[in-house]
């Protein structure tokens, strides 16, 4: 059976305090993520869109038996994130990142990106320093 | 079990990773201070990049935004909310227009352009825009709309639009708390200082609710940003692969 390297503990706590909200006005988040399916994914970068509404992130994910998985990940809005200071070259294609999110409810391999982080543990496209996950108002 | 990566590898893009760590220069904005502009006509003007609290539900309450906890709904209101599934239909996810308060409420910018005669809002979200005319004239008569027809007055310091005829087809709120085509929206602004907006939202429609309920917001002048283009449409891919739907409407 093919799987995509998890790690659930973690990412279960932090959908338990994000619940579930993405800080896009642009769409409901419940429309097309699960808050009750997190993921944690780690691979190398292949493709970065850098436009509207959201970005997204392309990642190839090994899994148990050594195949590359090909999932495509969900992020801010370009422009909030551009007035924070990143940009599309933030991100190095063929980089390795560990993405936290959320699964898409269709079952594909989509998630919704909560924090993406480098292997040094520095978070890109956050929206507060040194946090990782976007500022949520409650 | 093995590791994806070689070491070396690793050490090396860490290296190699070329981040450039945004400067904190958002964190460290403050808005000018001072007494409120004039037009030279004597009005208050609310020209300018106007930076908003981001509300995704009406109902809850952030530093700089008031409520109101428990909405007064009328049955019909009550079941529509309790229905509501964006995952059978999300109009602002297929890129329709948002609206009025969803527009107020994204975390984007607006701008307002004032003259004597009009106030423009220019929402960066999606890009869209909404003139309303603020000389005092009554409501024109016309097809329902997404952002309704708004029309302006001054009492006093503070300018008072007011709007009705929504076509019913927006929410109020990202998690979807409904209105109706009886929708009466009323938005008063005023500017306590030259840094802020003070904004009350006052939401009256008889079919969802049982009487008028009241929230308020605090905007900050942001002298630093410059709107910049939203396009919903150029890569909207969760709509193209299907994961958001365009809702069906009832023929009106």
């Amino acid at each position: 059976m093919r799987t995509p390297h998890l790690a659930i503990a973690a990412a279960l706590v932090v959908a338990a305090t994000l619940s579930g909200r993405s800080l896009s006005a642009h769409h409901s988040f419940a429309a097309e993520f699960d808050s009750n399916k997190p993921v944690t994914l780690s691979g190398s970068v292949t493709k970065v869109e850098w436009g509207n509404p959201h970005i997204w992130v392309y990642l190839d994910v090994k899994d148990d038996q050594g195949s590359l998985q090909h999932w495509q990940c969900e992020g801010g809005a370009p422009n909030t994130l551009t007035r924070n200071g990143w940009s599309k070259e933030s991100l190095k294609v063929d980089g390795q990142i560990t993405i936290d999110g959320f699964l898409a409810k269709d079952g594909s391999k989509t998630c919704n990106m909560r924090t993406v982080k480098l292997p040094d543990g520095r978070n890109v496209f956050a929206g507060t320093s040194g946090d990782g996950a976007p500022p949520l108002k409650k | 079990m093995h590791t994806p990566f070689v070491a070396s590898r690793l050490s090396a893009l860490a290296m190699a990773a070329a981040l450039t760590v945004p400067a904190a220069a958002q964190q460290d904005y403050r808005p000018p201070t001072g007494p409120a502009p004039r037009t030279a006509s004597g009005k208050v003007d609310f020209s300018g990049v106007w930076q908003k609290p981001y509300v995704p539900d009406l109902t809850r309450e952030s530093q700089e935004f008031k409520g109101v906890a428990d909405l007064p709904f009328t049955p019909w209101g009550a079941a529509e909310w309790k229905k509501y599934d964006a995952a059978e239909g999300d109009y602002t996810g297929a890129c329709l227009p948002f609206g009025m308060t969803r527009s107020i409420n994204t975390p984007e910018p607006m701008q307002i352009m004032q003259s004597d005669g009009y106030l423009a809002f220019l929402f960066e979200q999606n890009s869209w825009f909404t003139v309303v005319p603020i000389d005092g004239r009554p409501h024109r008569s016309g097809i329902p709309t997404w952002f309704g027809d708004s029309v302006g007055r001054w009492e006093g310091d503070t300018l008072v639009i007011d709007t009705v005829n929504f076509n019913g087809r927006t929410r109020l709120d990202t998690v979807g708390h409904p209105h109706s085509d009886q929708l009466h929206l009323v938005q008063r602004f005023s500017r306590p200082d030259r840094g802020h907006i003070a904004h009350e939202m006052i939401i009256e429609d008889p079919k969802t609710f049982t009487k008028p309920w009241k929230t308020t917001r605090t905007l900050t002048l942001r002298t630093d940003w410059e709107m910049m283009e939203y396009s919903c449409e150029e890569n909207n891919k969760s709509l193209w692969e299907g994961r958001i739907k365009v809702p069906k409407y009832k023929d009106h």
